[in-house]
């Protein structure tokens, strides 16, 4: 069993940020569904553990703009529970509802889902469609990547060591979007199989703004620009929108896992698409 | 270290080491043997808790970081010697096989009950997606709470 030595629980953001910047060997915790589980396996060893649970400015979910700021610490409960996350930015509630189960959405917190960065986590492909950016804090300051730009590799960031997620920015989306996430599990509760998140618009018949992200098919969410763009404009039907899942499947780089083989991963990617995308047209999961 | 927290509403003060569990506290410290350890992963839902109300995992739970919180186990579900609802409901529908998932079972379908009174099959079998019963008797777990949703409307 895991011992660890030292544990802090500053009431600022400054504060944690010393206490981790102070020592290598230091982690933050967040909700404690992934370090605990972590530590529990004797996989991690931290020598100080800067608990962030009672640092206010990390907490909630506010409307900034025609967009939203989510505070790090906020439950998945909380995201997958407030309604004012419609349109567009439906996919990231979305994707909050169907993460693990009740209990593990009443502790766990985006900015610890998202540093933790399972390519088979729900929220990665959510944020990468829907252009969110990450707002990083360390002892030096403040900065902001794009979610695109935040997951780099298999359970790896953009985070320096000694620096935490502060806040997740959604940005505005444009008018009449909306956004999806659709994951394929084994069981319920698991991580993803393979998952789509979508945003998407429609001027009439023609889709004006498509993104669409794939997750649990690489060491990062798959997105292709080419294929948006080819999207964009036309009536997104079936045989488009197969062809585009096609080219999706051809880019992802999936692995063979206990969940499923790299092939039929690569099956499912348009099939999933197809689903998404309808269920994007006809108002999102519920 | 030390930390308060409290636990069935009797304020506790704890020495534990910072890595020590909730699920460790309770058990090994305090002697409430009713949450299991299942897995110690978070998956298994035998460990399950309420923290302010709200169903938790005991193993993911560091119990410093519990500072200030109302935990309730099953040990403090009942009052006195009348049974919440949903024990009386386990109990009548015979849903309690080796009983092992039973506490995490019966806390966390307390709080559903109390958020959703009458909760349907699908929101009964959504909010007990994460409590794993090796009997798999779940046909008589879903029973039993919609069984305590009735007997809670009729009070």
């Amino acid at each position: 069993m895991t011992r660890a030595m030292g544990f802090h629980a500053p009431v600022t953001l400054d504060e944690a940020t010393a206490l981790l910047a102070a020592d290598a060997d230091a982690r933050c915790l967040a909700g404690g569904a992934t370090l605990v589980a972590m530590m529990n396996a004797g996989l991690v060893e931290p020598s100080t553990l800067v608990s962030l649970r009672h640092i206010d400015a990390l907490r909630g979910i506010e409307p900034v703009g025609d967009g939203f700021r989510i505070g790090a610490m906020t439950t998945h409960r909380e995201t997958a529970s407030d309604a004012r996350l419609d349109g567009g930015h439906a996919a990231v509630r979305e994707a909050a509802a169907v993460i693990a189960n009740p209990a593990v959405r009443n502790m766990g917190t985006m900015g610890g889902s998202i540093a933790f960065a399972d390519p088979a986590a729900d929220y990665p492909p959510a944020l990468v469609a829907i252009e969110a950016e990450i707002e990083i804090a360390g002892a030096d300051g403040r900065r902001r990547v794009t979610a695109a730009d935040f997951f780099t590799d298999w359970y790896e960031t953009a985070l320096a060591p000694g620096e935490i997620v502060a806040a997740i920015h959604l940005p505005a989306m444009p008018a009449g979007a909306r956004g999806t996430y659709h994951k394929l599990a084994r069981v319920a509760g698991d991580f993803a199989t393979a998952s789509v998140a979508v945003v998407l618009a429609m001027a009439g018949d023609s889709c004006c703004h498509l993104r669409i992200a794939i997750g649990g098919c690489g060491p990062t969410p798959v997105r292709l620009a080419e294929v948006e763009t080819r999207l964009i404009g036309g009536e997104l039907d079936a045989p488009a929108v197969r062809e585009a899942g096609e080219m999706l499947a051809r880019a992802a780089d999936p692995v063979d896992d206990a969940r499923a083989s790299a092939d039929y991963r690569r099956l499912v990617i348009p099939r999933l698409l197809a689903r998404a995308i309808e269920r994007a047209r006809a108002g999102g999961a519920s | 270290m030390t930390v308060t927290f409290a636990v069935n509403e009797v304020e506790r003060v704890i020495e534990a080491d910072p890595s020590e569990t909730l699920l460790e506290v309770l058990r090994e410290r305090l002697g409430l043997l009713g949450a299991k350890r299942g897995c110690n992963q978070g998956v298994s839902g035998a460990c399950t808790v309420l923290i302010d109300g709200r169903p938790m995992r005991g193993c993911l739970s560091l119990a410093m970081n519990c500072a200030g919180r109302a935990i309730t186990t099953i040990e403090g579900l009942a009052q006195g010697d009348t049974l919440a609802p949903i024990q009386q409901a386990l109990v009548e529908t015979g849903a309690v096989q080796c009983g092992f998932c039973i506490p995490g079972v019966a806390l966390t379908a307390h709080a559903l009950l109390a958020t959703n009174p009458d909760p349907s099959m699908d929101d009964v079998r959504e909010g007990l997606a994460g409590n794993l019963c090796r009997c798999s008797g779940y046909v008589k777990l879903i029973d039993a709470v919609r069984r305590a949703a009735t007997a809670r409307g009729q009070r």
